[in-house]
């Protein structure tokens, strides 16, 4: 067995938060998050060895070393113009057979695990370093063929001009290894936004949920009305349910990463798009992130529809709940003598129990 | 606010009902004859009942409705002095009981009042434990008392023991002694409900609102998970229908079971085999008290007990061995609800990071754990134990009066007010006496043939969900915790439709199980009609109680006349994960079986889509 460093492909199940040398931060999240039981997408890492391992038998690094310095000082001008030798340098190459055949191996057998002969796939970048959004991801990737040139894509998204800028001005060197995300393109029967919290106002003893047809793009951009759950966190009882009107999807085009817009039939426009048991599945899953973090979390989830429940309930995204996590709230009750002074209290006032 | 509901001294009489008020008490009639009280009654908010009753009153029945209204308001009024809250006043249109809460105006009087039930109240809330070991002992010697009375036709002759014993009193005077006796019983078992009950609303409400505060929209049931007692006694009869289905296992009497025969056949089928004897006597033994579990709420006589019915039971039973054959679990383990109502409350607690918030949360728990077995137990004595042994008596004096003619039929009792049956009684009695034909033959079945008849047009009619004038804010504390009528409840029901007319398809009733559902009606008025229910039909009924459990594995959703989000039906269906609507007040009557309805446990609406053929 070759040792983890020396590995061209780690399964996202073998590795963990530690590994972000290895496999760049996405990706060592990601084998975290799979530690803490948190489900998601089934995939693999590309490593940042397999980047390295390419530049050298591709003789891209001697190529670009010794062109680079020859563009001077580091301007806008020159860096567009190393962008454009490296990344040609890149996308051109010829995979090496050892990697190619390593990678396509580990695609099939994604495939085989999902069920399906050819495999959607994303194709996510995933330096070691965070740099926020420079480099490339390509959605809904299937086949031997597209996945090696999207893996070359991404390796050469790396030398975008942003990105060169961005290693220039922090003192980092030109040359950048980057890790890639392989997982299962999520096939989203229904996607939607888990809060640890209401976000309405803030309280912890619940979690929402908002949820409509296809792709999780229709939720966020706020294209549709979702349908949203209000769910006792504690007991996880299902407390609250607003129909929402779900009347368009987002679905990907057959191939190709582009997301189009579809509209919903009208009987499914009527039903709840969450069962009962998804409900409480997600809600479920919300509680563990928000247990893992030790803080509220809100959550991108899809779920997918080639596969069976409860494995298909998928985590596409957490982060950190920012607005009422940063508010300070002062009590809500008053300070009373004892519980006879509360019991009258609420006599005289005669508040309306719901 | 100036828009006011119809003055409750204009509702038209329903046509071929005038004279109507005699079946009724005369103080429960709206009246102009004093100035003072028409004023009183005009100035004041009356809504309807429909928590309590779902269908209008029959004359005898009335006096469950009478004793609470003396009961309950004494205890506000003159024991506990409730600062803000006198009483409850009632009265009756059309054979709807409308109600109105009685505050205390002067904001001094009410000042006045805070240290007098800080005391009084206190004590109780200190005492809790003992006094309510008390009240059971109390509770037990009514009911032993009632037991004891009977009432058979008087005799030919004294026996001749009452010569030689030297007696000195008849069976006429016996007779209605024992009459009296039993109602003091009635009002004294209704004097000792409200004993605990209002400061026990008190207590829970105030834990409730706290929790809401700290916790916004946190569901009743989840609050009612943390504080239930362990040991309710509701569910009693539940597990004797359990552990008789265990046993009939044990002693290998299933395939007895499996016949298709009705509880009287099968008891004697089963007294023919020892295996079968030994069955029969742990029956006996459950049956007293606990198969005086009602099938309703108690309230009304139509409302009867699983012993007035065994076939009830006896069904559950055959549903349990069923289950228990299928390896189902059944019953609730004490241990597990014991553990998880505490994960349940030490979860929320850690939720709240405010120290003062925490004390507050604590305090109230602790109160209202103790005052809550009462609340949850209270019902069995009195709506079920009680009320199912008193109706039965009324049913043995229904039976000596028909078979001295003054009634058609034993069931026609329930057409004569409770202190007309004394007057009936005074009528046999001094006759059988006297050893001529009373008046009540000629006089009673005439009579009740037209109250029959104002009783049917009655029911025809849709009471108005309130009448007088709005005040400006409602904050009598029972009046809004138990019916929820609040000022912007008053406000809903004058911007509402006007009343009675066009066909409604709208009904509104109280959330009781969240989840939005779309299906078939099947509208049971008792549980004796549960074999008509079909699978992924929507249960519509006046009110359920354990002995309907055979119905929730197969519907989608239900709809309940009366009942707030703790009855029955409404923690079922959150268990099972159904969508419920309670305390629509008229659902069994606005909807029909076979109609397409949506319910929404959430609003608590239900929609009326389509309506059954025909």
């Amino acid at each position: 067995m070759v040792e983890k460093e020396q590995r061209f492909i780690l399964w996202y199940d073998e590795i963990d938060g530690n590994d972000y040398p290895l496999v760049g931060k996405k990706n060592a999240n990601l084998g975290e998050m799979i530690k803490a039981g948190i489900p998601v997408a089934p995939g693999f890492a590309i490593t940042i060895h397999a980047n390295d391992r390419f530049l050298i038998e591709t003789n891209i690094k001697g190529e670009l070393e010794r062109q680079i310095p020859s563009l001077g000082e580091v301007t806008f001008e020159s860096s567009k113009k190393a962008s454009e030798i490296a990344m040609g340098l890149i996308e051109n190459a010829e995979m090496p057979p050892q990697l190619e055949d390593e990678i396509l191996a580990n695609y099939h057998r994604l495939c085989e695990k999902t069920g399906s002969d050819v495999c959607p796939v994303a194709v996510r970048s995933s330096g070691a370093i965070s740099m926020s959004g420079q480099m490339e991801t390509y959605l809904n990737i299937r086949g031997d063929r597209d996945l090696i040139d999207y893996v070359k894509k991404c390796w050469a998204s790396a030398y975008n001009v942003e990105a060169i800028m961005y290693r220039m001005n922090k003192g980092m060197s030109f040359l950048f290894n980057i890790g890639i995300g392989v997982p299962k393109m999520v096939n989203s029967r229904v996607s939607g936004i888990i809060f640890t919290i209401n976000p309405v106002n803030g309280d912890p003893s619940k979690i929402s949920i908002d949820a409509s047809y296809g792709l999780g793009e229709a939720v966020v951009s706020g294209l549709v009305t979702p349908d949203t759950y209000l769910i006792d966190k504690v007991t996880l009882d299902i407390i609250k349910t607003v129909m929402g009107s779900k009347e368009t999807q987002c679905v990907y085009r057959e191939a190709g990463s582009d997301i189009i817009q579809k509209e919903v039939p009208e009987e499914r426009r009527k039903m709840l798009c969450l069962s009962r048991d998804e409900l409480k599945e997600l809600a479920r899953v919300g509680k563990l992130i928000e247990n893992y973090y030790g803080k509220p979390y809100d959550i991108e989830f899809g779920i997918d529809a080639d596969m069976p429940f409860p494995e298909n309930i998928i985590v596409l995204q957490v982060r950190p709940e920012s607005v009422w996590s940063k508010k300070e709230t002062g009590p809500k009750m008053e300070k009373k003598k004892d519980p006879m002074e509360r019991i009258l209290g609420q006599l005289l006032t005669g508040v309306r129990l719901r | 606010m100036s828009k006011k509901f119809l003055d409750p001294h204009e509702v038209p009489t329903i046509p071929g009902t005038e004279g109507w008020e005699r079946m009724y008490p005369y103080q429960y009639q709206f009246s102009q004859d004093d100035p003072k009280r028409a004023a009183y009654e005009s100035s004041q908010i009356w809504f309807y009942d429909g928590l309590h009753y779902p269908e209008p009153h029959y004359p005898f029945d009335l006096l469950w409705d009478e004793f609470w209204s003396l009961s309950l308001s004494q205890y506000n009024t003159r024991h506990f002095m409730i600062p803000p809250a006198l009483g409850i006043d009632h009265r009756i249109v059309n054979g709807y009981v409308y109600i109105s809460p009685v505050g205390v105006p002067d904001p001094k009087e009410v000042e006045k009042r805070v240290p007098l039930f800080l005391e009084r109240a206190g004590y109780y809330y200190q005492n809790w434990d003992r006094l309510y070991e008390n009240w059971k002992k109390k509770m037990t010697v009514v009911i032993e008392q009632l037991q004891s009375i009977s009432f058979t036709d008087l005799p030919e002759m004294e026996d001749i023991s009452i010569i030689k014993d030297g007696v000195g009193k008849g069976s006429g005077y016996e007779m209605l002694k024992r009459y009296d006796d039993l109602l003091n019983l009635g009002l004294l078992c209704w004097q000792y409900h409200f004993e605990f009950l209002n400061l026990s609303y008190a207590a829970q409400v105030t834990f409730f609102n706290t929790a809401d505060q700290i916790f916004p929209g946190i569901p009743i049931s989840t609050l009612v998970k943390m504080s239930a007692g362990i040991e309710a006694i509701l569910f009693r009869p539940d597990a004797e229908l359990i552990n008789l289905a265990k046993l009939a296992i044990d002693l290998g009497l299933e395939e007895v079971f499996k016949k298709p025969l009705k509880a009287k056949e099968l008891m004697a089928e089963l007294d023919k085999i020892p295996s079968g004897k030994e069955w029969l006597k742990q029956l006996e033994k459950s049956r007293y008290p606990w198969f005086y579990m009602s099938t309703g709420t108690g309230w009304y006589h139509t409302h009867i007990s699983w012993n007035d019915n065994l076939d009830i039971p006896f069904e559950s039973i055959r549903t349990n061995i069923r289950a228990i054959k299928e390896g189902k679990s059944l019953g609730r383990p004490t241990d597990e609800i014991l553990k998880e109502r505490d994960r349940i409350a030490e979860e929320y607690r850690k939720l709240i990071k405010n120290e003062q918030d925490r004390e507050a949360f604590d305090q109230c728990l602790a109160i209202a754990k103790i005052v809550m077995p009462y609340a949850e137990d209270h019902c069995f004595y009195v709506e079920h134990w009680f009320h199912s042994l008193f109706w039965d008596k009324i049913r043995q004096i229904g039976k000596v009066l028909s078979n001295a003619e003054f009634l058609e039929d034993t069931e026609d009792i329930w057409y004569m007010k409770r202190d007309e049956i004394r007057q009936a009684l005074w009528d046999y009695a001094t006759a059988w006496a006297t050893g001529v034909r009373p008046r009540g033959p000629s006089y009673w079945p005439k009579e009740i043939a037209w109250r029959k008849g104002v009783y049917e047009k009655f029911k025809a009619w849709t009471p108005p969900p309130a009448l007088g004038v709005t005040p400006e804010v409602v904050t009598e504390p029972f009046t809004i915790v138990l019916w929820g009528v609040t000022t912007s409840t008053l406000q809903k029901w004058l911007a509402g439709p006007a009343e009675g007319e066009g066909a409604e398809n709208e009904i509104q009733g109280s959330p009781g199980s969240s989840g939005v559902v779309e299906g078939r009606a099947r509208v049971l008025k008792s549980v004796e009609e549960l074999a008509d229910l079909k699978e992924g039909e929507i249960l519509v009924a006046t009110t359920t109680s354990p002995s309907w459990a055979p119905a929730f594995v197969k519907i989608k959703g239900a709809v309940t006349d009366v009942g707030g989000p703790m009855c029955h039906a409404a923690i079922v269906c959150r268990e099972y994960g159904l969508p419920t609507v309670v305390g629509t007040g008229k659902g069994t009557q606005l909807i029909k079986t076979g109609d397409l309805i949506r319910i929404d446990g959430d609003t608590g609406k239900v929609t009326i889509l389509e309506r059954a053929a025909g």
